[in-house]
């Protein structure tokens, strides 16, 4: 049996590799999710907008440009996900939740630093991606995206 | 305008599809994609191996040979003569001018390349004990090439490779798979490719001896030395030595061919000859 196991080593690896991936990938994506939504719910009166300040001069504060970023990895069975897609065509479905944790995990950084400095609101809101980790589906590395959130977060003045 | 924040209740940048189900999906699609592949291309492969003309088989045995480090063997040949001579006077293999060499290698093997080329390696010239035994292999061979395995095969390899190349590139990890699913299908096929040659090979042992003495004596004793488990050749090219013996016992039962001694082999004159680097 292990002789066996020795022989294909490669496709041992992959499996386990595969395996692992999935396991940790989804674990850490349900603890994730669970950490967005209690952050995001508590947040929620910090609000977040992508126009520009809609207030006169006189009524903010003080403006300062805040941001939020975060780095999430993809595991060996989204990738494996994402290259069979490949073949076929189709929406990536499983880097939608890759982007998706990213760019709420950004936001939601955003807002906990706006928050710290006392800001009321982020107004100008802009997101960027990058990829860290170029080749992402070529073997041995995995790759990585980046999310940054960044917009000018605005103290009002009560009047 | 009073701004009401509002948690959202659904997800919409998330598709619903649990990713085992995709991956199940796409998995079995593109088994049965390459299955269909596959099957097509072996039976245009088969088609080319019976009507590849003669001057390009030689030019392929040609390139194959170079793969392997091989000797001329004088003692060799004239066995193969002596087998050749056994076959029936109609045989298409008495037309053709068979050459057997020695590769320097330990490895207990033998092939047919195309063309009409066998590469016999050392490791088994020193293995096999009676003449017998030694004709069972060169006869195995020869079956192979009345059944055109040695185009086939080569054919069939080529596609494999071309097929998760174009597909995958050189080095991705889906590469390793699917060359895993494609090498079982083949390994089903190699098989039974084997157990024919065994068949066929069983039959000119007895033409030229008139009986089965030493045709399972080698197999049993790789059966005997391997213990690798039998899990093993799931996907190996040739069967379990013990399948195969009891293949040749079942041919031997059924035709009635009957066990008498064996003639012991002087290996060291077939060895006498270092081979040439």
């Amino acid at each position: 049996m292990l002789r066996v196991l020795a022989q294909n080593a490669d496709l041992v690896i992959f499996l386990f590799l595969t395996g692992l991936g999935y396991t940790a990938g989804s674990i850490a994506e349900r603890r994730h999710y669970r950490s967005i939504s209690r952050r995001e719910a508590e947040l929620l009166h910090l609000p977040v907008v992508t126009f520009k300040n809609p207030y006169p001069e006189e009524s903010v504060r003080s403006g300062v440009m805040m941001m939020g970023s975060v780095v999430i990895s993809i595991d060996y069975f989204k990738r494996l996900l994402a290259i069979l897609r490949n073949i076929f065509g189709g929406r990536v479905t499983s880097y939608e939740t890759l982007v998706d944790r990213a760019r709420r995990e950004a936001v939601l950084r955003l807002k906990e630093a706006a928050r710290q400095k006392g800001c009321d609101m982020v107004v100008n809101l802009r997101l960027e991606t990058s990829t860290i980790g170029q080749s992402a589906n070529s073997r041995n590395s995995v790759g990585c995206v980046e999310v940054l959130a960044y917009g000018t977060a605005i103290a009002l003045r009560r009047l | 305008m009073k701004f009401t924040p509002r948690p959202l209740s659904e997800n919409v940048n998330v598709s619903k599809t649990h990713p085992l189900a995709e991956l199940a999906w796409m998995l079995g699609g593109l088994a049965l994609i390459l299955l269909v592949f596959y099957l097509l291309v072996g039976q245009a492969v088969e088609v080319v191996a019976e009507r590849l003309p003669a001057g390009a088989e030689r030019w392929l045995g040609r390139q194959a040979l170079k793969n392997f480090a091989v000797a001329e063997n004088p003692e060799l040949d004239r066995r193969l003569q002596t087998l050749l001579a056994a076959l029936p006077v109609d045989s298409p293999l008495r037309r053709r001018d068979f050459q057997v060499w020695v590769a320097a290698t330990d490895e207990i093997n033998a092939v047919a390349l195309p063309g009409e080329c066998i590469v016999v390696f050392r490791g088994l010239l020193e293995a096999v004990a009676s003449e017998n035994e030694l004709d069972m292999v060169l006869a195995h061979e020869l079956g192979h090439f009345a059944h055109r395995d040695q185009l086939k095969g080569l054919g069939r390899g080529l596609v494999a490779t071309f097929l998760t190349m174009t597909l995958f590139g050189n080095d991705s990890s889906a590469a390793g798979l699917v060359a895993s699913l494609t090498l079982s299908f083949d390994a089903r096929y190699s098989q039974r490719q084997e157990a024919a040659a065994d068949a066929w090979g069983l039959d000119l042992l007895v033409a030229r001896y008139g009986h089965a003495g030493g045709a399972v004596d080698f197999f049993a004793r790789l059966s005997r030395r391997d213990d690798a488990p039998r899990l093993a050749y799931l996907r190996a090219s040739h069967p379990h030595p013990e399948d195969r013996i009891r293949n040749l016992e079942r041919r031997i039962a059924e035709r009635q061919y009957r066990f008498e001694t064996v003639v012991p082999l002087d290996s060291t004159r077939l060895l006498a000859e270092p081979p040439r680097p």
